[in-house]
């Protein structure tokens, strides 16, 4: 059982009101922050996961429990930051250059903050020079693309390119995503992976950085 | 008409877009009427269709709507609005005075109007659907509707009823376009509805009984349909997205559009049970992925297309062959997608033995 179970459940339901009251609530009582997110928000994420590959859950149920995560994680960063607790992984996320579209992304972005990694998101029309300057500045493990529409998609492979010419393309894993990418893209560009859905990305994410410890 | 083309073996790509890339200046032919008429002529020489459908910018209704506010066509796709607005502002947005529109809007008015005055060719318009056009108007559309899905009313929540103000903005900035497509001679309107599909809506709400579906997409939508009802004007109706069968079913039956468009992701074969006899079903090709040969080759596309088009026969629904959707224009993807294009144009329906 989850050390939480009104904060677990109010993931699991979406319900970011609740999810502040628990928070607050286990805040006041003194657990701790690392504890509530291991123990609680993470299962309650995976368990929204395991929702939407079975097909009861869907995107905006997926949505409305990453931002009732996202409202309880913001509640435990200051914490975190005052006991010097860094996130494990550290996730730099955007839309590719000349795109505009978000959606896919913050879905993306919500499902790894609720998996526990730290993310930083670029937003959207992220250059080639900006994903590139963001890896320098942050040292992400990841970076994630996006991209809807097959005449941006290009950009994915001219950021690809640029973390190349800039020395730095061993040092980040690349995932790609989007209505239009496919796995044979990603292969064709040089990325580390694809996903479809959100949550597989979350699945992509750790089976890669596994893979890199192993 | 629709029903003798897809008797006739009509097949046709949504291709404006591969045309105007062959200009040496596309954008500026996007804006000027008479050039960005040619190129809609062109592409439905280039393909045999009198159908002349145009270019499925998405873009123009939003466009128009913010200028209304101050906001530049420059700043327009990036814009979403963010807090229920104030009544001022919602007044101005739903006014139902023509104003003056972006010049793409103004293009594609021209556009039909030129297309309008050659007498083989039938002028199609194009908008986006109310529902899609809110989608872009809010950062997080997803959320609100998921919010007013659960039963959570606009006086319980900004978001949802910054939902529901930007529905009836979006109803306005289409109906005028829509009036001033008409008066430049369109004969049919595609609507286009990408986004009502299941990203945007849940079938788990929808399954629960949520009316989310009916106000956000059938009721806005029946409205459009009684307009282009009183002009005489048929409707085709596109949404490429995920969807399940009671949103097909609803769309085929309740709009009843002269001709029902879907995304590569249905099967028309087994569509055809959920659509009345008399709307045809068009499409779908899935050639958003033609810019690759690893995810789609050539043969696959060819092999797809006699697929369908043998189906289609043996069900005996009336069907249009063509794309998902537009088929863009992609740098260095052009010609393999040109290829794979002509190439499913190229495929005829099998004869079906007696």
């Amino acid at each position: 059982m989850a050390l939480n179970q009104e904060l677990y459940d109010a993931i699991l339901n979406g319900d970011a009101k609740k999810a502040r009251a628990a928070t607050e609530a286990a805040i006041a009582a003194g657990v701790l922050p690392m504890a509530l997110i291991q123990e609680s928000m993470v299962p309650a994420m995976d368990e929204v996961g395991r929702l939407f590959e079975s097909e009861e859950y869907f995107v905006p149920e997926l949505l409305l429990a990453g931002r009732a995560m996202k409202v309880a994680l913001e509640l435990l960063k200051p914490l975190l930051a005052a006991s010097g607790t860094k996130m494990a992984v550290r996730v730099v996320i955007g839309t590719v250059k000349g795109d505009l579209h978000d959606i896919g992304k913050n879905i993306v972005a919500s499902m790894l903050e609720g998996s526990g990694f730290e993310v930083i998101d670029l937003g959207t029309d992220v250059s080639p020079e900006n994903f590139v300057t963001a890896v320098v500045e942050r040292k992400p493990h990841v970076i994630c693309m996006s991209a809807l529409l097959t005449v941006t998609m290009p950009a994915m492979k001219l950021t690809i390119d640029a973390l190349q010419t800039a020395g730095l393309r061993t040092q980040v894993k690349v995932l790609i995503g989007g209505a239009p990418v496919t796995h044979q893209y990603a292969k064709e560009i040089g990325a580390d992976g694809y996903s479809e859905n959100a949550n597989g990305a979350v699945g992509l994410v750790k089976n890669l950085l596994a893979a890199e410890v192993a | 008409m629709f029903l003798r083309l897809a008797a006739d073996g009509l097949s046709m790509p949504v291709g404006a877009d591969l045309v105007l890339h062959e200009e040496p200046d596309p954008e500026s032919v996007r804006n000027s009427g008479p050039a960005l008429g040619r190129v809609i002529e062109r592409t439905a020489r280039r393909w045999n269709t009198p159908l002349a459908i145009p270019l499925m910018d998405l873009r123009l209704e939003k466009a128009d709507l913010l200028a209304r506010i101050g906001v530049s066509v420059q700043d327009a796709d990036a814009f979403h609005f963010t807090a229920p607005l104030d009544a001022a502002t919602l007044a101005t947005l739903c006014d139902g005075k023509a104003g003056s529109s972006c010049p793409g809007g103004t293009a594609r008015d021209e556009a039909l109007q030129y297309i309008a005055s050659i007498p083989d060719l039938f002028p199609v318009g194009m908008a986006i659907g109310p529902f899609s056009l809110v989608t872009r108007l809010m950062a997080d559309p997803i959320a609100a509707a998921a919010m007013a899905g659960r039963g959570q009313a606009p006086e319980d929540s900004d978001e949802v009823r910054l939902l529901f103000q930007c529905l009836q903005a979006a109803e306005a900035a289409i109906h005028r376009s829509v009036r001033s497509q008409i008066a430049h001679g369109a004969r049919a309107i595609m609507i286009c509805e990408p986004a009502a599909n299941t990203s945007f809506l849940s079938p788990r709400q929808l399954k629960a009984g949520s009316s989310i579906f009916e106000r956000l997409v059938m009721e806005p939508n029946l409205r459009l349909k009684a307009v282009l009802d009183s002009s005489a004007c048929d409707l085709i109706f596109h949404d490429c997205g995920e969807l399940i069968d009671p949103m097909v079913e609803a769309f085929a039956h309740r709009l009843h559009p002269v001709i029902l468009s879907l995304g590569g992701s249905r099967k028309l074969w087994e569509d055809a049970r959920l659509v009345p006899g008399d709307v045809v079903l068009y499409g779908n090709l899935p050639t958003k992925s033609f810019y690759s040969d690893g995810a789609m080759p050539i043969e696959e596309v060819i092999r797809r297309t006699r697929e369908l088009l043998t189906n289609m026969k043996a069900c005996g629904h009336p069907h249009i062959l063509g794309s998902e959707c537009d088929v863009l224009s992609v740098p260095d993807a052009r010609e393999t997608i040109l290829k794979k294009v002509d190439a499913m144009m190229s495929v005829t329906a099998p004869s079906i033995p007696h």
